[in-house]
């Protein structure tokens, strides 16, 4: 068995070329006429969000994980640790992304017009302030999933269960850290992109979406190392609670979804409505495509077993999820800052193939230097062998 | 399944010893007819050639009807029925339908199911099966062989071979 | 199926399946001891105040509550919330640990499942008596009346009509198809004629063949699947009769997944508090260790920290959101008339159960048991403060007034406390409290010791 990712040079030139692309689509943006600079920043922004929330989810799988007591995982446990080291990296392209671009993404910041209910919100939504928060964010973010990946390499080499113990200590803090940074974090960056407008599930519904896509990555990055070679002790079984979690968070997802807006639509309070008055007058291709890569395909596709024991079945759902919150967040950002503007072009592709590229490098450098089994996890052994029935 | 009057039972006290136990009366040729124990074995089905049951998809179906059946009619209600402006609502209030459509749907879903589940099982209130043993409900996994005219003994071989604690023929 | 030797066990001391038969069917076979008797003595006497109440709404009619044109919803419709809310424990620890696969479920799932029942029957009476004349009940079902007009399918009402309904019944199918293999095993063990027949017939006549046991392994699961989403659904339904609204306090989007929360919160600490003192007077001790309590105080705590970030986002977003009648509403919450309301609610459920992180807490049965009362009250301290505080300040001020309850409100909630612990004791009398079956199931991997 292959315990160890060889990061070889033709998979490092795939990514290479695809951050190259990326590149070449910043360049576009910076000089095309035709991309607006709402236009550009607006994508950073949402590839920026985006790759931040599947590595946080990497960590937070994890973590709940090792709180829950849970064994099963153990065995594919460093792909989502690996996930958390994009991190760090992610916080520094948002902080260019904001140092920049912050006025054309949020119409809080402009002050010289005085707009009475943003007055209101100014202890809150303010520059400083909002920089504080993003230093909080990411430090805790960064240092606890450091730390969390650390004391599981640590592991490897010394089975002392003192290892167990500190993980699952950070687990806890980083949890409970991350259960409200994860929705002021949501409110911060794209909730006060509609400033005006307010609603107390968005947090949690944010949080959703980015459980599933983080379902979705390991999926994806599994069967990618399993066809390279790697991880041949992932089996079905694991694929099969994998394509659970994928269809029972999709679920989740369209649940809150749901709540967010029958309570809106059915109470019909202007301040609150504006918001889907807008994505589904000006946007409706995008709003309803949005639910059918979301919820309908991944329901009506992974009800059956047997589908979610196929890994060509669950990887295609994995990749239409995955790119279904793409989408989700491009509804979420496009309208209150691009606004009529909106388009998918060359720019938003390139882009995103290069945040893609650049998230896997980061990854899989990541898993390359640590051995891909927890070996001395004391749970490790329960997760090789064990039944999903149903 | 038709009840059986002739047979052979096989005594264990552990699954593990039941599981091998049958495998081992079926390498020998022995009609190994049913087993009966305390608990849900693992990997007995497999053992004893058990298809996957049906009753997913008669789920599956009963909610569907439940759905359908669910929000046609609440759209019948209210377009067809009696039409009634509510707070300004359209008539045909999609949102508004959703969570009926949903219940009913695990409604139907369910009762069919059990349903299901008892009618091919033959189980259900009053319902008498034949009680092979009692003590297959406490702590006895019993293994329920057929046999051919006087070959008994030839059975109560292969399952003493097979491990049992004891081995009863019923007549 | 490989169990780590880094778990602690499930089941104590040295077992067999046979003794686990014994131990769980002993406390049905002796006589009640005396605990027992002076449990439903309190209990029936709780119940038949109720009646009195009940009688005393019935015919003089909803007057004689305390509500008045301001406060429409007081004491019964929180009551309801509340009642509804306990049921969820149940279900949610059948369906949704069996889904992920948590073994320490299978010791407490069938009393905990038996609450829901009972739970949902005591939440299911305040709507009813809400109507004033029991005999007009049938008013809710989908009937086109002589005028033709039908039921709104627009109220969440009428759904939460449908979704209590089918909880119920949900939760029924649930909980008897997983007691018939062990009803199967109390009538193949029954020493008299008359117990035989009766549990004979109530067992569906189930052997335990093979063929059975694989359909009946199937149907649980999959039941456990539509289970899953139910609870949810059930709980979000019934905050949706406060959200759909435009009254500030009760229009907020955060409420499905709060309520849901703060149900399995509520409901698993009435199931912890049950179960302390059930597992001493029925010497369960075995089954139900203090790693079971101490599971349990672990989802106490993770669903009690997820209330008390919803408070905190309620707060946060009423200040965020500018509106004026948002920000007095919660502001009167913690400051006006009932803010002792509020605090006692905050108190208990936010502060208290932290006390959960400490693991010498979590595994004390004492403070257990105190936290647990603390939790039940707060959660019903919460829908009072959520009902009664966002009415009691009308959008006009000339209509502002208080409530209060009457005796007969009191009455009426005694008395399902009567019932619910009257159909407790009854149920531990004549059904086996532990899924004799489950329990066997895992004793080879997470018993102690197997003979």
């Amino acid at each position: 068995m292959e315990n160890k990712f060889v990061f070889d040079s033709k998979i490092k030139m795939i990514l290479y070329g695809m951050i190259a692309v990326g590149l070449i689509a910043l360049l576009v943006g910076l000089f095309s006429e035709g991309v607006v600079e709402s236009r550009f920043w607006a994508n950073l922004l949402l590839n920026n969000f985006y790759f931040l929330a599947l590595a946080l989810g990497g960590t937070f799988f994890v973590a709940v994980h090792e709180m829950g007591e849970s064994g099963w995982q153990t065995s594919i446990q460093r792909v989502p640790e690996a996930m958390g080291r994009f991190i760090p990296f992610a916080g520094v392209l948002m902080l260019i992304t904001f140092l920049f671009g912050i006025h054309h993404l949020y119409h809080w910041t402009d002050t010289a017009h005085h707009d009475e209910i943003l007055a209101g919100k100014a202890p809150y939504l303010n520059t400083t302030f909002f920089y504080i928060r993003f230093a909080i964010y990411f430090a805790g973010w960064s240092i606890l999933s450091y730390y969390l990946r650390k004391a599981s390499i640590d592991m490897d080499s010394d089975a002392d269960i003192k290892y167990y113990k500190k993980q699952r200590i950070l687990s806890s803090v980083f949890v409970v850290f991350f259960a409200i940074t994860s929705s002021t974090s949501a409110w911060d960056w794209l909730m006060s992109i509609d400033a005006h407008w307010f609603s107390t599930l968005y947090g949690w519904y944010i949080f959703s979406g980015l459980l599933v896509s983080t379902i979705a990555m390991i999926i994806l990055i599994l069967i990618f190392l399993r066809n390279q070679g790697y991880m041949s002790h992932v089996n079905k079984e694991h694929l099969h609670d994998l394509g659970k979690y994928l269809f029972a968070f999709s679920i989740l997802w369209m649940y809150l979804w749901f709540s967010q807006y029958l309570l809106i639509w059915y109470s019909n309070i202007p301040e609150e409505t504006v918001y889907f008055v807008e994505r589904v007058n000006n946007h409706s291709t995008i709003f309803y495509v949005n639910l059918v890569m979301n919820f309908v395909l991944p329901f009506l596709v992974l009800m059956t077993r047997n589908s979610k024991r196929m890994i060509g079945v669950t990887g295609v759902v994995a990749l239409i999820v995955f790119a279904g919150h793409w989408v989700d967040y491009f509804l979420a950002i496009m309208p209150g800052v691009v606004g009529e503007n909106t388009k998918v072009g060359f720019f938003e592709i390139g882009l995103t193939i290069g945040y893609i590229g650049l998230f896997l490098f980061i990854v899989f450098l990541g898993l390359s230097k640590a051995s891909l089994i927890p070996k001395n996890h004391p749970f490790y052994k329960e997760s090789l062998d064990y039944h999903t029935n149903y | 399944m038709k009840e059986i009057t002739k047979y052979i039972s096989a005594y264990y006290l552990d699954e593990e010893d039941l599981l091998s136990g049958i495998k081992k009366m079926q390498e020998n040729n022995v009609k190994v007819l049913d087993a009966f124990t305390p608990f849900p074995v693992h990997g007995l089905d497999k053992v004893l050639g058990i298809r996957r049951s049906w009753l997913p998809r008669v789920g599956f179906i009963g909610g569907t009807i439940g759905a359908l059946t669910g929000f046609f009619f609440q759209m019948w209600v209210f377009t067809e029925g009696y039409q009634m402006n509510i707070g300004g609502k359209p008539l045909l209030a999609i949102p508004s339908f959703i969570p009926v459509t949903f219940e009913s749907a695990v409604l139907f879903a369910a009762f069919s199911m059990v349903f299901a589940f008892l009618f091919r099982s033959r189980l259900g209130l009053g319902a008498e099966n034949k009680i092979y043993d009692v003590k297959s409900t406490d702590n006895h996994f019993v293994v329920v062989a057929g046999y051919e005219e006087n070959k008994s003994d030839d059975v109560k071989e292969k399952m003493e071979a097979a491990g049992a604690t004891i081995i009863e023929v019923k007549e | 199926m490989y169990v780590s030797p880094q778990r602690e066990p499930l089941i104590k001391g040295e077992k067999d399946y046979a003794t686990i038969t014994n131990d769980v069917t002993a406390p049905m076979a002796g006589k009640p001891g005396k605990y027992w008797f002076m449990g439903i003595t309190i209990s029936t006497t709780a119940f038949l105040l109720g009646g009195v109440a009940t009688f005393f709404t019935v015919w003089f009619g909803i007057g004689t509550w305390g509500l008045n044109k301001t406060i429409g919803w007081g004491w019964g419709i929180t009551n309801f919330v509340w009642w509804v809310g306990i049921g969820h424990a149940g279900t949610f620890i059948s369906a949704i640990l069996l889904l992920f696969r948590q073994k320490w479920r299978t010791s407490i799932n069938r009393s905990a499942e038996a609450m829901t029942l009972m739970a949902v029957a005591c939440a299911g009476f305040f709507p009813l008596i809400h109507m004033g004349r029991l005999l007009v009940g049938f008013f809710i079902f989908p009937y086109p009346n002589t005028r033709d007009v039908w039921v709104n399918f627009n109220s969440p009402l009428l759904w939460d009509v449908f979704a209590i309904t089918t909880y119920f019944f949900v939760s029924l199918l649930f909980w008897y198809v997983g007691l018939i293999p062990d009803l199967g095993t109390i009538r193949d063990r029954a020493k008299k004629v008359w117990q035989k027949k009766i549990y004979g017939f109530l067992s569906f006549g189930w052997v335990g063949s093979a063929r059975h046991w694989s359909r009946h392994e199937s149907l649980s699961l999959i039941l456990a699947g539509l289970a899953a989403p139910l609870v949810l659904s059930v709980h979000s339904i019934v905050s949706m009769d406060f959200a759909t609204s435009v009254i500030p306090g009760w229009h907020t989007t955060i409420f499905p997944p709060y309520f849901v929360s703060g149900a399995v919160f509520s409901g698993f600490a009435m199931v912890l508090t049950l179960l302390i003192i059930a597992r001493k007077t029925m010497n369960l001790e075995e089954y139900i260790t203090i790693g079971h309590i101490e599971s349990m105080n672990k989802i106490i705590i993770a669903t009690g920290s997820i209330v008390g970030i919803a408070y905190l986002t309620e707060l946060f977003v009423a200040w965020y959101s500018g509106v004026e009648y948002e920000q007095y509403a919660f502001l009167n919450r913690a400051t006006g008339p009932y803010w002792w309301a509020y605090t006692i609610m905050m108190t208990c459920n936010v502060i208290t159960p932290q006390l959960f992180w400490f693991r010498k807490i979590r595994r004390s049965l004492v403070a257990t048991f105190i936290i647990s009362i603390f939790v039940n009250i707060g959660m019903w301290f919460e829908r009072f403060v959520i009902v009664v505080t966002s009415l009691h300040r009308d959008f006009l001020p000339s209509s502002w007034t208080m409530y209060k309850p009457t005796l007969v409100e009191v009455g009426l909630y005694v008395g399902t406390i009567g019932l619910f612990f009257t159909l407790f004791l009854l149920f531990v009398r004549v059904f086996p409290v532990i899924a004799i079956s489950e329990v066997k199931s895992v004793l080879k991997t997470s018993g102690e010791k197997k003979k």
